[in-house]
């Protein structure tokens, strides 16, 4: 078994963000894996498994980057993992699109010294512009093959997994074709013909430094393999290398020669453009159109807000026409395995735990999978096509005032789906002190788990505004984002001027693999969550709620539940919450936010909670109590602004690195919404 | 001049920065270097523009354009 998977071979994925990468990469890898398509996300390598001609391959997706410099982490990765031993070939993955900027890429992948395949992705692009690229010549400018694919389409990836299979071991790969030593060299009074050796041959000046720190390079680190590379990252003087390879030469490194090797790099980048590109009289591009209306000055907030509401809409009305469906199959499930267990000749205590705990507490979360799914699907529709990246324009002048870039804007937007990936995406933040204000206010963000408390609630106690009654939530929760981080702009003494810089990809229909790979991520995100966290939240609230301290009881004032309940309620009777179930809920919902809802339905006892029949049950159970539609609606502000979930806090903690900005976090959300529910409470009993 | 000024469908030539080296940096291996030729796509009046460069479209704040020497052409 060793012996074989010593031969598998390893394929790393390396390209521009937005060229791609990651839908060519799941087009070969299948949806077996993790899909992490937010910009900046896949700092962590994804991996996955394919078989072609009897070789078993392993693909790795690496961050997407545009040079493999060490400034920012997501470069130190990629640059590292490649010059590992564990890769065998690197699909440079290309936007034909934005071949200019993407070849720098290519460029300083090619000085790593790995076998290389490019794949030229969205040429459909290219050809819609009318402009041609020459296939010939640019593999032979580049010394490696060129691969036309459409990651989108799947075509071309036969071709490309070909080219990669016989590149496998070329561990010191000769170029394959030798075609442009006509250029500078023929003049070059430089001792060696480069030429024939390297694709990126730079000046005279840069290649006699070069083979200085080579030789020197060789007589102190004989170990090293690529010493051009190596002698390059000398001469820019790389943080990195130099640390690890310190050479004496002061006469040679008299300064960082970074800007020239970039620019000698673009100039020879130049070159290829005018050899390769045909039609060069330049169409405008339709995405210049798309944008003369969306990010127009007056029109672009609008449309934005517009937008925005086309995706609740989605989730609530769409979405619950949906979940009606759903909430039958739950409640015909509940009373068939009621009444199977019953004729198995099962305990009562067992059908009570299956029924009561299990099917009340799961089913009460699996039912919203509509509407999960639907804001799922809006969201992977505006990412994919683009527009996101427009949303840090449009709100760059917005965010200005609290201090934050546009960019910031995407993950408090990512944040109405789920709190986790938005807080990795904070990553794509220009500075730190962005980050950590952006991972305090996007819990504020009303993410899907939430959704489902208020679903429950607005239904059960404003039937005729229960939409109303929602949406004002997520404003709520909005308004205290930006509020927040208003707050800490005030009081933040140093200014510094935010600075936006995102690349806005060209607008395209969105793939459909694309979209519904990561939506069926979420979705089995949602399920696994229902399967686990809520099934043994479900679990552990049914036995404290049936077993007291003398053990299995049927008063459940006696039970365990009720006196952890009654310990904590005075916590919450301050804010219209002193129900001591509620209470318990609200602590576990700790765990996830569903688990509120799950576990309401559990200690109430109500086994269809999102049907008519078991809201009205509920809502009748809770009436009895003196709970009023302004205690659920300070019940909802609560569940709105309080402690994040246990994933969110585990993120920001891996996010920030600091288990003391994680407990603030946790402090200061319980607090605030303590605050903001006594208000909402007192006030609202004046009116009421 | 300094980019933020641009007008919106006029080129401009970057002739130098003014910036942290991590984000003058990254601008050059964006392919925003020295001699670079600059569109001004959209300029929404605080100096926040989409520009593009050597075939690729970016949204730059006023703390990076604030920062670019250009000239016209």
């Amino acid at each position: 078994m060793t012996a074989v998977m010593k031969q598998d071979a390893t394929i790393g994925f390396v390209g521009n963000p937005n060229s791609g990468k990651t839908t060519l990469f799941n087009a070969f890898s299948g949806a077996n894996l993790k899909v992490a398509n937010w910009p900046g996300v896949t700092v962590e390598k994804v991996e996955g498994m394919m078989k072609f001609k009897n070789q078993r391959y392993k693909l790795v997706d690496l961050p997407g980057t545009y040079s493999l410099t060490s400034y920012t982490m997501e470069e130190q990765v990629a640059r590292n993992y490649i010059l590992s031993d564990d890769v065998d070939v690197i699909i440079d993955v290309v936007d034909a699109s934005s071949l200019e900027r993407n070849l720098y890429l290519t460029l300083q992948l090619l000085e790593l010294g790995k076998p290389v395949v490019v794949a030229l992705n969205m040429m459909d692009i290219v050809e819609k512009r009318g402009l041609e690229i020459d296939m010939h010549r640019l593999p032979e400018m580049l010394g490696v093959p060129v691969i036309p694919v459409s990651a989108r389409k799947r075509k071309g990836l036969g071709v490309l997994m070909h080219a990669a299979h016989h590149h496998i071991n070329a561990k010191h790969p000769d170029k394959l074709i030798h075609g442009h030593d006509y250029t500078s060299a023929k003049d070059s009074k430089h001792a060696h013909e480069h030429h024939r050796d390297y694709t990126m041959v730079y000046s005279d000046k840069i290649e006699d430094k070069i083979d200085l720190i080579i030789d020197e390079l060789r007589k102190k680190y004989p170990e090293i393999r690529n010493y051009r590379w190596h002698a390059l990252k000398l001469l820019e003087r790389d943080q990195e290398i130099t640390a690890r390879y310190p050479v004496d030469l002061p006469a040679v490194i008299d300064r960082s020669y970074e800007s020239d090797i970039i620019n000698e790099k673009y100039d020879f980048i130049s070159e290829i453009m005018n050899e390769v590109i045909m039609n060069r009289a330049e169409r405008e591009a339709s995405t210049d159109k798309v944008d003369a209306v969306l990010t127009n000055k007056y029109w672009s907030i609008p449309i934005f807000l517009g937008i925005i509401g086309v995706v609740f809409f989605l989730t609530f009305f769409v979405g619950d026409f949906f979940k009606a469906y759903f909430e039958i199959a739950i409640s015909w499930l509940g009373k068939a395995a009621a009444s199977g267990l019953m004729s198995a000749g099962a305990s009562p205590g067992l059908i009570a735990l299956i029924t009561d705990g299990i099917i009340a507490g799961v089913g009460s979360i699996l039912t919203f999978l509509p509407n999960i799914f639907m804001l799922f699907l809006a969201l992977a529709f505006l990412e994919d096509s683009g527009y996101m990246s427009r949303v840090a324009y449009v709100m760059d002048g917005i965010m200005g005032h609290l201090g934050l870039s546009g960019r910031a804007f995407i993950p408090m937007i990512l944040g109405f789906g789920c709190t986790v990936p938005a807080i990795m995406a904070s990553r794509a933040l220009e500075t730190k002190k962005d980050r950590f204000r952006v991972m305090l206010i996007t819990p504020f963000m009303s993410c899907s788990a939430r959704l489902t408390v208020y679903i429950l609630f607005s239904e059960m106690f404003f039937p005729q505004h229960a939409m109303l009654a929602a949406y004002s939530l997520y404003l709520i929760g909005f308004a205290m984002a930006l509020l927040v981080a208003f707050i800490i702009h005030l009081f933040d003494k140093e200014e510094t001027e935010h600075q936006l810089l995102i690349e806005l990809p060209e607008y395209k229909a969105p793939s459909a693999r694309t979209v519904l790979i990561y939506v069926g991520e979420k979705v089995k995100d949602y399920l696994s969550k229902a399967g686990t966290i809520i099934f043994i939240a479900s679990i552990v609230m049914w036995f404290i709620m049936n077993f007291g301290l003398h053990g299995y009881t049927q008063d459940v004032s006696l039970s365990i539940g009720a006196q952890i309940g009654k310990a904590i309620v005075p916590f919450f009777r301050p804010l219209g919450l002193g129900y001591w179930q509620l209470a318990l809920a609200l602590i576990a919902g700790i765990s996830a936010k569903e688990v509120v809802v799950s576990s309401t339905a559990v200690l109430y006892g109500v086994s269809n909670i999102n049907a008519a029949a078991g809201m009205s049950t509920l809502a009748g159970l809770l009436g009895a109590s003196g709970f009023t539609a302004l205690n659920a609606y300070c019940l909802m502000i609560f569940c709105l602004l309080y402690v994040p979930c246990a994933a969110t806090l585990a993120v920001i903690k891996r996010e920030s690195e600091s288990w003391k900005w994680t407990g603030f976090v946790a402090l200061f959300q319980i607090s605030v919404a303590w605050v903001v529910t006594f208000a909402v409470y007192h006030i609202g009993t004046l009116f009421i | 001049m300094t980019l933020d000024l641009g007008k919106p469908g006029s080129t401009y030539i970057i002739k130098g920065m003014k910036l942290p080296q991590t984000i003058e940096k990254h601008l050059e291996a964006l392919g925003m270097t020295y001699g670079t030729k600059v569109d001004v796509l959209n300029n929404k009046s605080k100096g926040t523009l989409i520009i593009k460069v050597r075939g690729t479209r970016f949204a730059v704040g006023r703390g990076i354009s604030g920062n670019i020497e250009v000239s016209d052409r």
